[in-house]
C-alpha cells in the first residue's frame, strides 16, 4: 500500500510539475469516452423509444386469453375420480376499434383417455358506431346470462353448471348466424341488447319420442327455418341488471345414421325460448337468478308427435371474506323437462380459495333430487383448480 | 304460442329502436378515453360477471383487444369502452 501511495504521490506531483497538458490530455480523453457512451446511450434510448411508439400504434393486435380447469368428482355409487382436464384458448385478433375476431377452442381429456376438440364459438365482431356492433359466426347463446357470460370455470363459482344449463339442456348453448348488440343509456339507466337470426338446434329423438334439444350451433339449417332471438338487458343500478330473452323459429328431429345426425322428413315443429335474469352485486356479495326455457310444439305424422317444455331456473348467492382470500358460495337449481329422469333439483354448496382474482381453488357439495337410481339422484363433491388468463 | 309471438316482436323493436336511436341522440357525445371517467366505469362494471382483474396484469396493447371483447360481453358503450381501456393503461 505504501508502494502505491508512494507511486501515486509521485505520479500527481509529476504532474503538477508538468502543468496543465497532462490532466487536460487525461480529462479530454474521459470526456470524449463519456461522449462516446453518452452516444451509444442515447441510440439505444431512441431505439427503444421508436419500437415502443411502433408498438402501441400498430393497427392489428393479436392476444391470446382463455382459462383452464381440472377437477375430481366424488358421487355416491360411483368411482371418485379426477374427472376434468380442459383448456380452453382464446384468440382475440384486433384491427383498429373497428374490427374484432375472437374464437375460442375447447380441448378437453373424456373418461376414455381420447382429446376432445371443440370449437366453442368463432365470431367477426364489426364495431359499427358506439352503440351497435354486428357480428357473425359461431357464438355462445346470448339467451339469458350463464351460457354466455358466466360459465367459464375461473368466472363460475362452483364446479359444475346449475342444472339444466349443460349440453342438451333446458338453455341454449351456442348459435351459428348473425347478428347486432350493442349499448346505450336512456337517462341514467343503461340498456344493453342483442338480436340474432341463426339455424337454430335441431332435435334427438328415441324411443318415439323427442328424448332432447341439441342447441350446440349447427353449420346447417335442417328444416330451412330460421329462429330469430335476442336479449334486452337493463341497468337502473349500476350493479343491479335485468334481463329478459325470447327466441323463435322452428326446428325438426334427425336421426343418426352411420354416426352422422341425418334430418328426418317429418314436419318440423314450432320452436320457442322465454327467459329472464337478474343479477345484483353489493358489497362483497353477488346475488344472481336465471329462468329459462325452451319448448316445442306438437307434430302429426312424424317419428314423435308429442313436443314438450324444457325448463330451469336457479338462484345463487356469494360472499367473499375480505380481507381473507376465501369466498363462500350457494346454489340451489331445479330443472324439469318431459322425461323424469332428466329432472333434477340440486341444492350447491361451495368453498373457494382465490390464489388471485384468476386462479382458484374451490370444493363444493351437491345435494342432489333425481330419478331415484340414477345418477342425478346422488350426492357429489366436487373439488377444482383453475385459472384464467 | 301468439303470447310468445307478440313478446318477441316487442323485445324486437325494443332492440332495434334502442340501437337506431343511439347512434341518433349520442353521436355527438363520442370523446376520447377519459381516466376519471374510465375508474368509475371500471368500478361499475368489471366485476359485475368475474372476479376484478387489475391493471398491471396487461400491457396497454394487451387491454385494446380485451376491453373490446369485454364491450361485446358486458354491453359496453364504445365510450365506456374507451374510458376504462385509458384508465387501465394509465394506471399499468
Amino acid at each position: 500500500m505504501k508502494i502505491q501511495n508512494s507511486t501515486i504521490y509521485r505520479t500527481i506531483i509529476a504532474a503538477l510539475i508538468a502543468g496543465t497538458p497532462l490532466s487536460s490530455s487525461i480529462a479530454d480523453e474521459d470526456i470524449n469516452k463519456l461522449k462516446t457512451e453518452l452516444e451509444t446511450l442515447k441510440q439505444k434510448v431512441d431505439k427503444l423509444t421508436t419500437q415502443q411508439k411502433s408498438e402501441n400504434n400498430v393497427d392489428s393486435v393479436l392476444h391470446v386469453a382463455g382459462y383452464a380447469a381440472i377437477g375430481y368428482a366424488d358421487q355416491k355409487n360411483d368411482n371418485g375420480a379426477f374427472n376434468t382436464v380442459r383448456f380452453n384458448p382464446i384468440f382475440h385478433y384486433q384491427y383498429k376499434d373497428l374490427v374484432l375476431l375472437e374464437t375460442e377452442l375447447e380441448i378437453e381429456i373424456e373418461e376414455n383417455g381420447e382429446t376432445h376438440t371443440a370449437l366453442e364459438y368463432a365470431t367477426i365482431d364489426i364495431l359499427a358506431n358506439d352503440y351497435v356492433s354486428i357480428f357473425g359466426g359461431k357464438f355462445l347463446s346470448p339467451l339469458g346470462q350463464f351460457r354466455q357470460n358466466l360459465h367459464p370455470a375461473w368466472i363460475n363459482k362452483l364446479p359444475s353448471a346449475p342444472p339444466g344449463f349443460g349440453h342438451d339442456g333446458a338453455a341454449p348453448e351456442a348459435e351459428v348466424g348473425l347478428g347486432l348488440r350493442g349499448a346505450t343509456y336512456a337517462g341514467n339507466v343503461k340498456v344493453n341488447y342483442t338480436a340474432y337470426v341463426g339455424n337454430g338446434p335441431e332435435l334427438e329423438e328415441d324411443d318415439d319420442e323427442v328424448h332432447g334439444i341439441s342447441s350446440g350451433g349447427f353449420g346447417r339449417d335442417a328444416d330451412d327455418n330460421k329462429v330469430f332471438g335476442g336479449r334486452l338487458g337493463i341497468l337502473p343500478l349500476p350493479k343491479l341488471e335485468l334481463g329478459i330473452s325470447a327466441a323463435s323459429g322452428k326446428a325438426i328431429i334427425t336421426t343418426r345414421e352411420n354416426g352422422m345426425a341425418v334430418p328426418t322428413t317429418e314436419p318440423s315443429r314450432d320452436y320457442d325460448v322465454v327467459g329472464v335474469d337478474a343479477a345484483y352485486q353489493f358489497g362483497q356479495f353477488d346475488l344472481r337468478a336465471e329462468y329459462i326455457q325452451q319448448e316445442i310444439g306438437d307434430t302429426t305424422g312424424g317419428l314423435a308427435d308429442e313436443g314438450g317444455k324444457w325448463k330451469t331456473w336457479y338462484a345463487q348467492a356469494s360472499y367473499k371474506f375480505i380481507p381473507s382470500n376465501f369466498e363462500g358460495v350457494i346454489r340451489y337449481g331445479d330443472y324439469d323437462s318431459p322425461h323424469a329422469s332428466q329432472d333434477q333439483q340440486q341444492t350447491a354448496i361451495g368453498v373457494n380459495y382465490l390464489f388471485s382474482a384468476n386462479a382458484i381453488a374451490k370444493i363444493a357439495y351437491e345435494i342432489n333430487d333425481g330419478q331415484a337410481g340414477s345418477a342425478n339422484d346422488e350426492n357429489r363433491i366436487l373439488l377444482q383448480l383453475t385459472y384464467g388468463f | 304460442m301468439m303470447s310468445k309471438k307478440v313478446y318477441l316482436s316487442v323485445l324486437f323493436s325494443a332492440i332495434l329502436f334502442t340501437g337506431a336511436g343511439s347512434t341518433v341522440t349520442h353521436a355527438q357525445e363520442n370523446t376520447a378515453g377519459d381516466v376519471a371517467r374510465g375508474a368509475v366505469a371500471w368500478t361499475n362494471n368489471c366485476d359485475r360477471c368475474h372476479n376484478m382483474r387489475q391493471p398491471n396484469e396487461f400491457t396497454d396493447n394487451q387491454w385494446r383487444p380485451i376491453i373490446s371483447h369485454m364491450r361485446i360481453r358486458a354491453g359496453l358503450t364504445g365510450q365506456e369502452a374507451r374510458d376504462i381501456l385509458k384508465f387501465l393503461q394509465e394506471n399499468n
